[in-house]
């Protein structure tokens, strides 16, 4: 027998045959002695492999195989939410830094604006703060001695009683 | 992880068998095993309850004892005995085994005959039958969880029972006499 024929005949013990050719290999088993024969042998070998490994037991008692694998469970979660917050911590690092540039940026602003609208707490502000209005601006030509002040809308109306337009020296 | 407990509990057992089967070597088929407990946890959440879980948890430690014999078989030497197994041998060409070697005997004796079988087998042969007779796996199936073709998955499960069947039937003179 060639091994093709022996390889079909295994296949016809396996039922991996198209239904074509197991009826044909069928017939052939039936007048072939040495076919028969073979198939046997294969077929021995499926049984006494049959229900091996339901006798077969782990040699290590529930509690202790249980203790290692849970171990090795938490052991495993440990090290991942180790390493989760590092990478999370370097995203919010990497968020932070120009965050707080900006900050700096926007304090140091305001610092540097401050002492400008402080300008109304000096003797010359003291006309802003009579005027009490954010529309008022100044002029000072310290060379001629003179000081403007604009006022507009609607602050010339509380302005009215005043001066409209007023020249201070 | 009190249900996960009970699962170990219950399929345990099997587990083990099959990564034994697979490497007859206790202690790697307990590794292997807890192993493949510990890989069943971590991707619980894609059991799909396609299968039953105890398939699906077979599936798992077959694949962790074909990484583990593929890196033992990597790191030995390949032998003329082993390339000469791979073809098929010198069993292909052997009278057929007309007595079932293994009739009359007692089922501890005949699993002490088939595990010094087995083991005489190489890793690819015993695999092939391992997944085919156990497993129930079918060809094509085989082909794919072993990486190679339908045509050498149906030589080696040929080459395997062919030999089981000579081994055993050496072992049984062996006894006899």
């Amino acid at each position: 027998m060639d091994y093709d024929a022996q390889l079909r005949l295994q296949a016809f013990l396996d039922g991996e045959l198209p239904e074509a050719e197991t009826s044909e290999v069928a017939n052939w088993v039936a007048r072939d002695r040495e076919a028969a024969a073979q198939l046997e042998e294969l077929r021995n070998t499926g049984k006494a492999l049959a229900g091996l490994e339901a006798g077969i037991q782990l040699p290590e008692s529930r509690e202790f195989f249980w203790s290692k694998v849970r171990r090795e469970i938490q052991r495993l979660e440990m090290l991942a939410p180790k390493s989760a917050p590092t990478s999370r911590f370097a995203q919010w690092r990497r968020f932070l830094v120009p965050a707080s540039a900006l900050a700096l940026v926007f304090v140091a602003g305001i610092l540097l604006i401050q002492p400008v609208g402080q300008i109304g707490r000096t003797p010359a502000g003291d006309i802003e703060t009579a005027l009490s209005d954010a529309g008022a601006f100044t002029y000072r030509d310290y060379t001629a001695g003179t000081t403007l002040v604009w006022l507009s809308y609607p602050a010339d109306n509380e302005i009215a009683e005043s001066d409209e337009m007023g020249t201070v020296e | 992880m009190a249900a996960f407990e009970e699962l170990v509990a219950r399929h345990r057992d099997k587990i083990y068998a099959r990564a034994y089967s697979m490497m007859r070597n206790e202690e790697e088929a307990i590794d292997l095993s807890q192993e493949a407990w510990v890989k069943g946890w971590q991707r619980l959440r894609q059991f799909q309850g396609e299968s039953s879980f105890g398939t699906w948890m077979t599936r798992i430690v077959i694949n962790l004892c074909l990484d583990q014999l593929r890196k033992q078989k990597r790191q030995r030497t390949e032998s003329i005995e082993a390339m000469d197994e791979e073809s098929g041998g010198v069993e292909r060409q052997m009278p057929v085994i007309t007595v079932n070697p293994t009739a009359g005997l007692e089922r501890g004796e005949l699993r002490q005959r088939i595990d010094r079988a087995l083991g005489q087998l190489s890793y690819e042969h015993r695999t092939v039958l391992v997944l085919h007779e156990f497993e129930e796996m079918e060809y094509k199936e085989i082909a794919k969880t072993m990486d190679c073709s339908i045509g050498t998955v149906m030589s080696r499960l040929f080459y395997a029972r062919r030999k089981l069947a000579v081994l055993l039937a050496d072992l049984k003179k062996q006894d006899s006499v």
